[in-house]
């Protein structure tokens, strides 16, 4: 049986793995969900912003 | 364009399987509605509704209307249901009421949505360790003690005490302080976990250093098992740290109490001499470790991925983001405590993994904008366009708006102004696309909010009205206007004016730029044919990139060659076998064996390298470049090495354990000697893989005949993460483990053919003699030295040890600052075979961004020359930290000489053009006229 | 009359550009006084830019870059740092006071370091009095 095969990745958890690997799948040539628990992706980086100051996660 | 976030959304169940999943999600109400939220913080404001609330960071108070963080993403306002007033009484409703927006929904309900996948990537983060209730730590007991987290925010220069280390609860200036570490982590005891966590030790460091440096009469003690700092550039800091006077102590701390008259806490430890003794701190940080939260267990069982006993996904060390079930992949912390580059790494390996099966059907559902094309505005007057955003009362409410409005009117080149209630809605923007066109603009200024969040969007709408991106500008009138003068409106009225009037004048200056792009030649190049170099070569080739893999030997498999089992027991040989296998017969893979480069130029797209082999010599075109030239071990005359048959190195003794040698097989005694070559003044990096290795190699020993005794002689034991549980088994084995400082190395004896060890017995206090029949030593990892004309030919930086630098350590740990060359394995810092393996497949992801392309779009804002005033004194040469400027010849005229810049290297950074005294060569958009015209109009009208 | 002291600040867009943005959003308060100019990094600032500025009657500037070791493009603060030397210099010859120009290092999570700077370099530059080229400008010669 010939099955379709579908062009888009689920990405559960908007943290720094899953950002990195969301980013990295659209680039490539995928469509993207990223579905996250709580209002806002970012997870734990957010709080030590101190030493990783930068945004340079942001979509 | 092509990821669409759903906030608030759990998965409720996964069904299919790889290739075609469908996936039903939960997504959980906002109260917000996204599309008309403009985050102006409004609701919170009013919101009366405030609940304490266990966060990530500590305990904070928060509203019920709130945003996650400052720069959430996406920026957009949430209702918690669980404070809200209204939602909870029906009472209330502030929000609604003052929302300029009209965004509050009050009857928003949850939503299942279903979506049909290829593949899955878990990525569900962790939580620090909750150390509550327990007696020995305190917290929860004792004010005066923290968790590390708590203490993160409290040292913060934009937190509340000013970043001055002030005690919780009585405000008392903090004097001495004590962290404390291993607080849930490599402990059996109930509610703890036997895994280490990783991080800890580092952020204690972290957070003991700053500390410091905010007060340097602050006393700080760092009471530990093992000081676990094997990553890049954590040892220094350790040593740095040791310098600055923080105390360590290695011992592990049973007991809190109150101090007398409840002023700090009071504690008892072993000192380095062996000796009891009492201390007070005004503040005790407890290190907590990291654990696998609720969520992550309950998403296991949702997605049918096997955990193992600690809570994180069961993965291979070949596999290192596979999860138990095809098509479904983990990263991050979701497999095992990690730090931030290490997620990193997963993150894009774990895309890497996830598209294998999909490559094609890639970019089947992706979509690209088509924009019209653009109008040639060159040879036109300025035809200014002034857009005056009141963002409800955000701006209006502080700015005098109105009369901005009539005096950008009268300022040069404007031909239009208006004002919006907020620029950047949807019909806001419909009507500048209409304004732009009837008004023939062809400059825009929007006086709004920041560029940093909107000038994208806008940018857009230029497009998309035939406009050339660059032909706009903003005046930033709310995040440094209104909001920050809020109590002085004539003062913010006048700096909008002033803003605007800026904005204006460089508006009137800017020009089309072209869009830069480059053509990618599919094809990479993988240099090293070690484990990185051969999984970077399968996973490029796999997706469908021809790649040309070059070894400077007579075969693949580099230093795992020599290499037998991984920590969880899996056979490197035979992994090594498949993947030189898979090589050889892979269509897409050209491997040169005896082979090294020689020569490369080009850039990201098209890098032309040459490959020498003997005599003769191949030229390759290709797109990108991956760096995997590995490492080796190091070699030295230590111990007695070249003076005794019977001390080995760590690879040595494996190979003669392998054939069955004498020397093993009836060996007694072995003993382990740690740090042979690292973390010393010449090389001061821990080499990541020595501590497991050894103990791994002693268990082995002890399981073939427990009646040996094996000793491991170490410095600190780095069993990092779960391990930490081969460390266990080693000390259940018998295996004796004793400690040693770098200022009283063990002693190798050697008499005859009598070989023995002496080293300090910290528990005796007294010299220890211990007859071995193998020495083993645990000898460094040590970069290439090819490395070194690698590095000339690709200009990428090398560090002090000689590993080659990523772009960033934490954020971009595979890249090179330089676009389209990417690192993987030991030529970046020494690590185990599965951290090789998990580098090397996020080297193929971040490549395969650059490959999948045909033309890649580079930012436009780019350096150029201006050959009227270039004189070829090439001072810009040298600043340029890409070499993206050459000296060329004018052709025609024999004796000049102008730079030429080398646009897809160039990042539009201007050093060049602060550099230039002469005004030849300028960043497009950030021209130096254009600077000086907002200095003019800045300072045109002051009196 | 009371003195407003006029400041240009040239900010880095990675980092001292966004924390004065994260400023705003913190509702942070400073004097009205800093008219900023962004840049894409601190290593683009001429300094004839610097001077020119202070020609054309600015009381105080600032350029403001990531932290050593944290800058966008490798080193252009490094750069920026070395090249205002020279600035520093310039001003002598030019009869300004050193402390009239500043450079700052401020990552962009360091809203209140931002804020603190611009409070700090106002009342310096309030407390100078106004620039001599101010003041030529100020009697039209």
């Amino acid at each position: 049986m010939l099955k379709e095969k579908s062009g888009a990745v689920l990405v559960v958890g908007g943290g720094i793995a899953g950002m990195q690997a969301a980013l990295d799948l659209a680039n490539g040539g995928f469509f993207v969900y990223l579905a996250e628990r709580s209002g806002a992706i970012g997870g734990s980086m957010t709080h030590w912003d101190k030493v990783f100051p930068s945004n340079e996660c942001s979509l | 364009m092509n990821i669409e976030i759903l906030t608030l959304t759990e998965v409720e169940r996964v069904e299919g399987e790889v290739g075609d999943f469908v996936v039903t999600l939960r997504e959980s109400p906002r109260y917000v509605d996204m599309d008309k939220c403009i985050a102006c913080g409004e609701c919170a404001r009013v919101c009366p509704a405030e609940s304490a609330l266990e966060s990530h960071g500590g305990i904070a108070p928060r509203k019920a209307a709130y945003l996650k963080y400052p720069q959430a993403v996406p920026l957009k306002y949430q209702i918690d249901p669980q404070i809200c007033l209204y939602l909870r009484e029906g009472r209330c409703g502030a929000c609604e009421k003052v929302c300029p927006a009209g965004a509050i929904r009050f009857d928003d309900t949850s939503r299942i949505i279903s979506l049909e996948v290829g593949s899955i990537i878990l990525a569900p983060g962790f939580h620090p360790f909750d150390p509550s209730g327990i007696r020995t730590w305190g917290y929860g007991l004792f004010p005066h003690v923290i968790r590390s987290v708590d203490l993160e925010p409290m040292l913060s220069a934009s937190g509340p005490s000013g970043g001055r280390l002030l005690r919780p609860g009585d405000g008392k200036k903090v004097r001495k302080i004590a962290f404390l570490q291993c607080v849930g982590s490599r402990d059996y005891n109930k509610a703890s976990h036997g895994y280490c966590s990783s991080v800890c030790c580092m952020s204690a460091l972290k957070e003991a250093m700053i500390a410091r440096e905010q007060d340097p009469d602050l006393e700080v003690s760092i009471f530990f098992l093992d000081m676990r700092t094997f990553g890049k550039g954590f040892e220094r800091t350790y040593e740095r740290a040791r310098e600055k006077g923080i105390r360590f102590y290695r011992c592990r701390v049973y007991s809190l109490e109150p101090s007398e008259r409840n002023d700090g806490i009071t504690f008892r430890y072993i000192t380095d001499q062996g000796k009891q003794a009492e201390e007070s701190f005004d503040l005790v940080v407890l290190s907590v470790g990291m654990e696998a939260h609720a969520g992550c267990r309950s998403l296991a069982e949702r997605t049918g991925v096997e955990l193992n006993g600690n809570g994180f996904a069961v993965t291979s060390s070949f596999a290192p983001t596979a999860t138990s079930r095809p098509g479904i992949y983990a990263c991050g912390t979701f497999s095992g405590p990690k730090d931030i580059p290490q997620s990193v790494v997963e993150g894009s390996a774990a895309a890497a993994a996830a598209t294998m099966a999909l490559m094609d059907v890639r970019y089947s559902r992706t979509r690209q904008k088509d924009f019209p094309l653009e109008e040639d505005t060159g040879i036109q007057e300025p035809r200014v366009g002034v857009f005056i955003c009141h963002c409800g009362s955000n701006i209006a409410g502080v700015v005098d708006v109105a009369d901005v409005a009539d005096y950008a009117a009268g300022l040069p080149s404007v031909v239009h102004v208006e004002r919006n209630l907020f620029t950047c809605s949807q019909d806001s923007q419909d009507a500048m696309r209409r304004t732009i066109r009837e008004k023939s603009l062809n400059r825009v200024v929007v006086a709004a909010c920041t560029p940093r969040t909107h000038e994208p969007l806008f940018r857009e709408t230029l497009k998309a009205s035939g406009l050339n991106e660059n032909l706009f500008e903003m005046a930033n009138i709310r995040n440094q206007g209104a909001w920050v003068h809020a109590a002085c409106p004539e003062a913010a009225t006048a700096k909008a004016r002033d803003l605007v009037r800026m904005a204006t004048a460089k508006a009137g200056l800017l020009e089309a730029l072209p869009p830069v792009s480059v053509g990618v030649i599919p094809q990479a190049l993988v240099i090293g044919g070690g484990v990185a170099g051969m999984v970077s070569a399968l996973g490029l080739a796999d997706q469908g990139f021809s790649v040309h893999l070059v070894e400077k030997s007579s075969q693949l498999g580099g230093n795992a060659r020599h290499l037998s089992r991984t920590w969880k027991n899996e056979s490197i040989p035979g992994f090594v076998e498949q993947c030189s296998r898979r090589i050889r017969d892979h269509e897409h893979i050209t491997v040169h064996l005896k082979s090294t480069v020689i020569h490369a130029e080009g850039a990201v797209g098209h890098f032309r390298s040459t490959i020498r082999k003997h005599a003769g010599s191949t030229t390759v075109d290709h797109g990108v470049a991956v760096i995997a030239t590995g490492g080796e071990a190091y070699k030295s005359d230590v111990y007695g090495y070249e003076h005794s048959q019977k001390v080995l190195t760590a690879l040595e003794f494996d190979k003669l354990h392998l054939v069955g040698d004498e020397r093993v097989r009836y060996g007694q005694s072995f003993v382990f000697i740690q740090c042979v070559g690292s973390r010393e003044p010449a090389r001061p990096y821990c080499s990541k893989v020595c501590c497991t290795h050894s103990i791994q190699s002693a268990i082995v020993l002890k399981e073939e005949d427990p009646s040996r005794s094996v000793y491991i002689l170490y410095r600190d034991i780095r069993a990092y993460g779960q391990r930490e549980e081969l460390y266990k088994r080693a000390r259940d084995l018998g295996v004796v483990f004793i400690n040693y400082e770098l200022h009283e190395k063990p002693n190798v004896l050697i008499q005859d053919d009598e070989v023995s060890v002496v080293v300090w017995d910290h528990v005796l206090h007294e010299p220890l003699r211990i007859p071995a029949d193998v020495v083993i030593l645990a000898t460094a990892i040590v970069s290439n030295p090819d490395i070194a004309d690698l590095a000339r030919l690709y200009k990428i930086p090398v560090d002090a040890d000689g590993f080659v630098q990523e772009a960033h350590a934490k954020l971009r740990p595979v890249d090179f600052a330089t676009d389209g060359l990417f690192l993987a394995g030991l030529a970046h810092y020494p690590k185990p075979i599965e951290e090789s393996v998990v580098q090397a497949q996020a080297a193929v992801a971040r490549a395969v961004t650059v490959l999948s392309n045909g033309r890649i779009l580079l930012d436009s804002v780019k350096a150029r020359v201006n050959p009227a005033t270039c004189d070829g004194c090439a001072l810009c040469l040298d600043v340029c930290p890409y070499h993206a400027i050459t000296l060329e010849n004018v052709p025609g005229e024999e004796d000049r000489k102008i730079i030429a810049v080398h646009t897809a290297r160039c990042k539009g950074c201007g050093a060049c053009q602060a550099t230039c005294p002469k005004d030849g060569v300028e960043v497009g958009g950030f021209t130096y006229r254009q600077l000086s015209a907002q200095v003019d109009a800045a300072l045109n009208a002051i009196a | 009359m009371l003195f407003e002291p006029v400041i240009l600040a040239f900010d880095c867009n990675w980092c001292s550009y966004a924390a004065a943005d994260l400023a705003g959003i913190a509702r942070l308060q400073y004097p009205p006084n800093l008219r900023i100019i962004r840049v894409m990094c601190s290593g683009m600032v001429h300094p004839n830019l610097v001077v020119e500025a202070f020609q054309k009657g600015a009381d105080g500037v600032m350029v403001m870059g990531c932290h050593p070791g944290e800058c966008h493009y490798v080193d252009g603060n490094e750069k920026a740092r070395r090249r205002m030397a020279v600035v520093v210099e310039m001003l002598d010859a030019m009869g300004l006071e050193p402390e009239r120009f500043r450079l700052v290092w401020c990552s962009s999570s360091e809203a209140e370091r931002f804020a603190a700077s611009v409070r700090e370099m106002t009342e310096t530059v309030r407390a100078l009095g106004p620039s001599p080229y101010r003041v030529q400008k100020w009697s039209g010669l």
